[in-house]
């Protein structure tokens, strides 16, 4: 029997006194795609950093091709085959596309002893390798002037040229639209065909289903479960990630109370977020649905004029904003925490003012609030000394949703909330925004997934160029294929 | 760390020569690193707010030296007054320019640094500032007498320490100022007015180096248009070496005055051990890189 293309056996990691994975086997073979999937800290990042070079086992085997291999780094595991497709892609916005495609092994022409980059050459394999992945852009363009999704095959190309046998995809469609993540499949079922071995992490387990040969479940840092194709479903796979079967009702709506937010976020159409009420924003990436969150929490270039409450408020800055009683939650978590401090300044930080007397910070009123929230939305670990940065996404999400929650907002606007998070910190946060609407506040949420947006809004506006162009309720009924074919997606 | 640094420094250099423990020096060190201190306090507001200084040096000696023309007409309190606000008022000038025109700090303290030493040689004419009969016996007092025993020089920082280490730590504005530095866009995200946060920073950074000019002029019993050269240089230093991260976010006041006696004390140690004074140069800049390595070998674990 031939060797799997890659494998890890009986693998193991500590991180200071947690056990980020504990005797994990793992193998993909060429010609396969191999999905792992697992909740927030289960220990997916860190197989996939130890299979690329980052991190080093403490215990088990790495084995190429059979053979049993070391990397002291990341180039060691390039230099083997094995590369990785990050989430955020490390290319170089301000070089071509030609040149990012080559950088690390540039073709040279030689005069004696000087070496001259050949362009042309350079220009000629980029647009070969980009034509496999049916892209044909200019190869002279900068990466600055790509898309992400555009980006992301640049990057395959990268890997491409340098005649990569395995391929770690991390989260690759969490910014993708439909149709590009249609081209993406087909991009890796083409070069599962060519032989190339493709391990594949994503939340989205609709996809895992869609395209996977085999999937590994990891939970709590050990194998929970392997199945192959055509065994395992969605509700399979969320059982063996959390143990227990997933469960997500949509709650029935609350009646609406008083309007709590009224604006014209296009300067044309009137959007109302009323108390006991959760409005969607749903757009195609690029549509202007961020835009207008960060607009109503006073974030644009613009000030904007609101209705809080009845009484007309000009937001000039976020501080205007949170001062009407207006939470965000912003759509890139680097957004919403300040990395480098712990979670308890991080909860306090828009909440200082409230908890100082005389401008003497009360600390042991601090202490309580922090502790009290990061109980109540379910903080893992329960560390408040422990810096944001330390935590994982879905974790981080949550201590955004604690800042506002301490303020006990009114209205709480939500860009993009659950990207990127794991199913089961994302049926905490969306419990966690009903709790909020549920005692009488106010949500409106822009997301990128929009059965998420049908589950959980009571009137969901559809959004195109910029402009609310179609306003779909409750009780008309709000499923996926409607919203999909409202943004013109 | 830097702790430790120092403990074992001081230790290593009193093995190596008796004269180390001596009063008099253990005085003079404690007088030298008063001025250095409090302008690295200022640098410490500045740098945790995500910022930069260069400009520390040039605004001492502006202080230093309208203290002491003021101070020979109008009195001493007049004086030290009018030295004080000079300095805000060069801080000031760095923080809008920086928060609210989106400069450099880099590019805007430099060409502060500049300008302002300039105007210093303008208004004095280039030469020092002490009147015909001197700077009144008061003020020079204060530059070489105790109280309790220990130098008003040093009175000035270990006051300002507790008073500033309480509004960094236990107020809503220093929380925000650790926040702007840590990540700006969240901080503003976060309500804070994170452009008059960082115009703040460089103000405090500014009115101490201008109290610590003050104390210059009165320790050189006069103002002197060429005070405090390199002084941005030490006191950037100082900071890193008491674990500051110039990525903004990360620093504490009394570790930064623990950076400053780590410059003092090497300073000292190599004076007392007859080490040249070119090599001293090598010596320093070599142990402020091996400190900044170090600093980030350790972080990387």
């Amino acid at each position: 029997m031939s060797h799997p293309a890659a494998s890890a056996e009986g693998v193991t990691k500590r991180f200071g006194a947690t056990v980020a994975l504990d005797g994990v086997d793992f193998d993909v073979a060429l010609g396969e795609i191999h999905a792992v999937v697992g909740e927030n800290g289960a220990g997916k990042s860190t197989l996939i950093r130890i299979l690329g070079g980052v991190h080093r086992p403490d215990g088990g085997v790495i084995r190429v091709d059979g053979e049993q291999r070391h990397f002291a780094n990341p180039r060691d595991a390039i230099a083997a085959g094995i590369v990785t497709i990050p989430q955020e892609l490390r290319l170089v916005p301000a070089l071509s596309i030609a040149e990012n495609i080559a950088l690390g092994d540039l073709p040279v022409r030689r005069f004696g002893p000087l070496a001259m980059v050949d362009r042309a050459r350079m220009r000629e394999e980029a647009r070969a390798l980009l034509g496999e992945l049916d892209f044909d852009p200019d190869p002279r363009a900068p990466v600055a002037s790509l898309g992400f999704a555009e980006r992301q095959l640049v990057a395959i190309a990268k890997a491409l040229r340098r005649r990569c046998r395995v391929f770690i995809l991390d989260e690759p469609t969490a910014a993708l639209e439909k149709r590009e993540i249609a081209r993406l499949f087909s991009v890796l079922a083409r070069m599962k065909q060519q032989g190339t071995a493709v391990i594949y992490i994503s939340h989205r387990l609709d996809e895992v289903v869609a395209i996977a040969d085999r999937c590994t479940v990891l939970r709590d840092g050990r194998v929970a479960a392997v199945a192959v194709r055509g065994v395992f479903s969605v509700s399979d796979l969320v059982a063996a990630m959390t143990g227990r079967a997933a469960q997500e009702a949509i709650t029935a709506s609350l009646p609406s109370g008083e309007p709590l937010l009224v604006a014209q976020p296009d300067g044309a159409a009137t959007l109302c977020v009323r108390e006991r009420e959760v409005i969607g924003l749903a757009g195609l990436l690029g549509s202007g649905t961020s835009r207008m969150i960060r607009g109503l929490f006073g974030a644009a270039s613009e000030p904007t004029i609101v209705e809080v409450n009845g009484d007309k408020r000009r937001l000039a800055s976020p501080a205007d904003a949170i001062a009407a009683g207006i939470g965000m939650v912003p759509g890139e978590r680097s957004l919403g925490l300040i990395m480098n401090q712990s979670v308890r300044d991080n909860i306090l930080l828009p909440n200082l003012d409230a908890l100082s007397r005389i401008g003497w910070l009360n600390h042991y009123a601090g202490d309580r609030i922090v502790a009290e929230l990061m109980e109540l939305v379910d903080i893992r670990p329960r560390q408040p000394e422990l810096k944001a940065s330390a935590l994982s996404g879905g974790n981080q999400q949550k201590v955004i949703l604690a800042k506002w929650l301490a303020r006990r907002v009114a209205v709480l606007l939500l860009d993009d909330p659950t990207q990127g998070i794991d199913v089961a910190a994302k049926v905490q946060i969306h419990a966690l925004i009903r709790d909020v609407v549920a005692r009488g506040g106010g949500a409106l949420i822009q997301s990128s997934d929009l059965g998420e947006l049908a589950r959980l809004c009571d009137c969901v506006l559809a959004v195109r160029q910029g402009r609310i162009v179609a306003g779909l309720d409750r009780t008309a009924g709000i499923d996926e294929p409607k919203l999909r074919s409202a943004i013109g997606g | 760390m830097p702790l430790i640094s120092l403990i074992v420094l001081c230790a290593a250099t009193a093995l190596l020569t008796n004269r180390f423990l001596s009063p008099f020096n253990l005085t003079n060190i404690l007088v030298q690193s008063s001025i250095m201190a409090v302008i690295a306090m200022g640098m410490t507001f500045v740098i945790v707010g995500g910022g930069f200084d260069l400009s520390v040096g040039s605004t001492a000696a502006l202080s230093g030296c309208i203290a002491s023309m003021v101070m020979l007409d109008g009195g001493i309190v007049a004086g030290v007054v009018a030295g004080i606000i000079a300095g805000a008022a060069v801080g000031l000038a760095n923080g809008l320019v920086i928060a609210f025109l989106n400069v450099n700090p880099f590019i805007t303290t430099l060409g502060t640094m500049v300008l302002v030493r300039g105007v210093v040689f303008l208004i004095t004419s280039g030469a020092p500032v002490s009147g015909d009969t001197g700077l009144p016996a008061e003020f020079i007092a204060f530059g070489s007498d105790r109280f309790l025993g220990i130098h008003y020089l040093v009175w000035v920082p270990a006051v300002l320490l507790a008073v500033l280490s309480f509004v960094m730590h236990a107020t809503p504005y220093g929380r925000r100022i650790y926040a702007t530095g840590g990540g700006r866009e969240a901080a503003y995200l976060s309500g804070v007015p994170v452009r008059r946060v960082i115009a703040s920073t460089y103000v405090w950074c500014g009115a101490l180096a201008g109290v610590a000019g003050v104390m210059l002029a009165a320790r050189l019993q006069s103002g002197q248009p060429t005070a405090g050269e390199f002084y941005e240089l030490t006191a950037i230093a100082a900071v890193v070496l008491g674990g500051a991260s110039l990525q903004g976010g990360e620093g504490t006041l009394y570790k930064s005055v623990i950076g400053v006696f780590i410059m003092i004390v090497l300073g000292n140690a190599l004076n007392l051990l007859n080490v040249d004074s070119y090599w001293q140069r090598v010596a320093v800049g070599a142990v402020i890189i091996a400190a900044a390595a170090a600093e980030r070998l350790r972080s990387r674990r």
